[in-house]
């Protein structure tokens, strides 16, 4: 096996009670044992799990020119089910995490104050959080941009709904929301720690012959179920999304904008603070939200208040938008003000439950708890394979670093192409789709 | 013949930037790419632009625009610099199959004029 094709071949064990970093070897057998993201930070949070582990991991394909090879897994214990949590991030952060250096990051006991840790460049501080906690996910984003001098600095942050440990906080993905529906912004926020914030400039090698065949598999994925669809609407037009809702963010979409090399773009961005069409960088400074979770936008909308001005408040305060919506429903509540209190207050009730796809979604929850539910139930735009088949193929995405929502999208992602890149990238010839299939079979029966 | 963008085609996916650098010297990074993302995030401003030999091809969401020397960068922030220090887009002429970033891009977005 050739690891330097795939990993950077470096663990970070940030332990936040004695405020040290220390990096450890990924070793082969670890690779061999979890491949990555869910499944090797499994093996790393059982061998730390009397220090209370959050776990970040890289996939093995993440950064690499496979399709869709976005995003990083984190893994702890969520305080929504009780049980381990296996949640993807993507949009940049995937990436910028794996080119920092470092591909598994497990972050142990809790700092005795606010911290927010930085990673770059293969070098790792626990850095004073006090100028940020407290303040909301935009203007903390704003601040550690500005304090490390680079716009591109990639945030996994939390909001007051965090610091407050409110089991409704979402770990936020820069400014905006993310697939965590387990409550993994409390955990943030237990350990004191306010963000993780990453900057990769480094490189991975790539294996003679892998950039072509990941070009034949794109060009496969775009030619493919979701040729001729975009955007968040497309999907939740497919799904049986709520008409009003979805004609109500058609009058603002600005743009479809996709995570690190996804060929499908189904983060939209909404303004309706300035015109929708207004494309230059004039206007007004905040003129509007980033979108990836329809479910969420249409819960919003549901309970009367203005969906895309409450799903701002969600990220602004770090809080899941499904559950925050279905607390505000309870209140009776359609008021966007009301918000803000949850992140004083948000108990999540269990998993949030999609507004559509219901039977699926119980039918996947019966099998496990451990992955996201920010990805669709059933697959839009393709034969749907049933709740089994979502659960294998979203583990896959899980250890390999595959967008989940695109793994959802894209049937032509299959387990044996995916296995042939991977055999490809990493010089594993002996590696198969029944070894994938098993290794991704195991992390939901230990995760479950 | 130059390459050109129809920005409001990109949708910042960045799989132009990290073909380029595998291109220019066969690993996975963003640092050494000819064409580069540049992103202004709460506003949902990006484009791209492009390193040519003597300028700068801007691919801005109003539209494209072509900086020679000593004209100053707009629309671009801070994250859009280092592009000056970045070697040139050669149009990858010794790849069999074309630019890279053509090839790697899902959306259609790069071409080349003049072609």
């Amino acid at each position: 096996m050739e690891t330097m094709n795939t990993y950077n071949g470096t663990i970070l064990v940030v332990d936040l009670d004695a405020q040290t970093c220390t990096t450890e070897e990924l070793s082969t057998d670890l690779i061999e044992q979890g491949l990555g993201g869910a499944g090797i930070n499994l093996l790393l949070y059982e061998q730390y799990k009397d220090r209370n582990p959050l776990v970040l991991g890289s996939g093995l394909l993440t950064a690499t020119f496979a399709p869709a090879a976005c995003c990083g897994v984190m893994t702890a214990k969520s305080p929504v089910t009780g049980q381990i949590a296996h949640v993807p991030f993507g949009w940049q952060t995937g990436v910028e995490m794996k080119l920092t250096g470092f591909d598994f990051v497990v972050i142990l006991g809790t700092s005795p104050k606010p911290v927010r840790l930085w990673l770059h460049d293969g070098l790792s501080d626990i850095n004073d959080a006090a100028d940020i906690w407290g303040k909301d996910v935009w203007a903390s984003v704003d601040k550690i941009r500005e304090a490390y001098g680079d716009e591109m600095v990639q945030t996994l942050i939390i909001g007051p709904a965090g610091e407050n440990k409110q089991s409704l906080a979402q770990v936020c993905e820069n400014y905006w929301g993310s697939k965590d529906k387990a409550g993994l912004g409390a955990v943030f926020g237990a350990k004191n720690l306010k963000a993780v914030a990453m900057r990769g400039l480094g490189s991975l090698e790539v294996a003679e012959g892998f950039f072509q065949k990941c070009m034949e598999l794109k060009n496969e994925i775009v030619g493919g179920s979701i040729k001729g669809k975009a955007g968040l609407y497309d999907i939740g037009a497919a799904l049986g999304i709520d008409a009003t809702a979805l004609e109500k963010m058609k009058t603002m979409i600005h743009r479809n904008n996709a995570a690190y090399n996804c060929p499908y773009p189904y983060y939209t961005f909404l303004k309706y603070n300035e015109p929708p069409a207004a494309m230059d960088m004039k206007g007004h400074a905040e003129p509007g939200c980033l979108v990836s979770d329809i479910a969420g936008f249409a819960a919003l909308a549901a309970t009367g208040s203005d969906p895309a001005r409450a799903f701002e408040r969600c990220c602004r305060f770090g809080l899941e938008p499904l559950g925050t919506a279905a607390a505000l429903k309870k209140q009776g509540a359609g008021d966007v003000a009301q918000i803000d209190k949850l992140a004083g207050t948000g108990t999540a009730e269990g998993i949030p439950v999609w507004p559509v796809c219901v039977d699926q979604q119980q039918a996947i929850m019966a099998i496990t708890k451990a992955l996201s539910f920010a990805v669709p139930p059933r697959a839009p735009f393709s034969q749907d394979g049933g709740a089994q088949t979502w659960v294998a193929r979203q583990a896959v995405a899980y250890l390999l670093g595959i967008d989940p929502v695109i793994m959802l999208l894209a049937p032509e992602l299959t387990e044996e192409k995916l296995a042939a890149l991977v055999a490809l990238a990493a010089d594993w010839d002996d590696f198969s789709a029944d070894t994938l299939k098993k290794i991704a079979n195991a992390v939901i029966t230990k995760s479950t | 013949m130059a390459l050109k963008v129809q920005p409001l085609q990109c949708t910042g996916c960045r799989i132009c930037e990290f073909a380029c650098n595998y291109h220019h010297d066969t690993t996975i990074s963003p640092i050494g790419s000819s064409i580069m993302f540049y992103f202004e995030e709460k506003k949902n401003y990006y484009g791209l632009m492009v390193k040519r030999d003597k300028s700068l091809l801007l691919g801005r969401p109003e539209g494209e625009k072509v900086l020679l020397p000593g004209e100053q960068i707009e629309g671009a922030g801070a994250s859009a610099k280092p592009i000056l220090l970045r070697v040139a887009c050669d149009l990858c002429k010794d790849e069999d199959n074309g630019p890279v970033c053509i090839q790697a891009c899902p959306y259609g977005v790069l071409s080349v004029e003049g072609a």
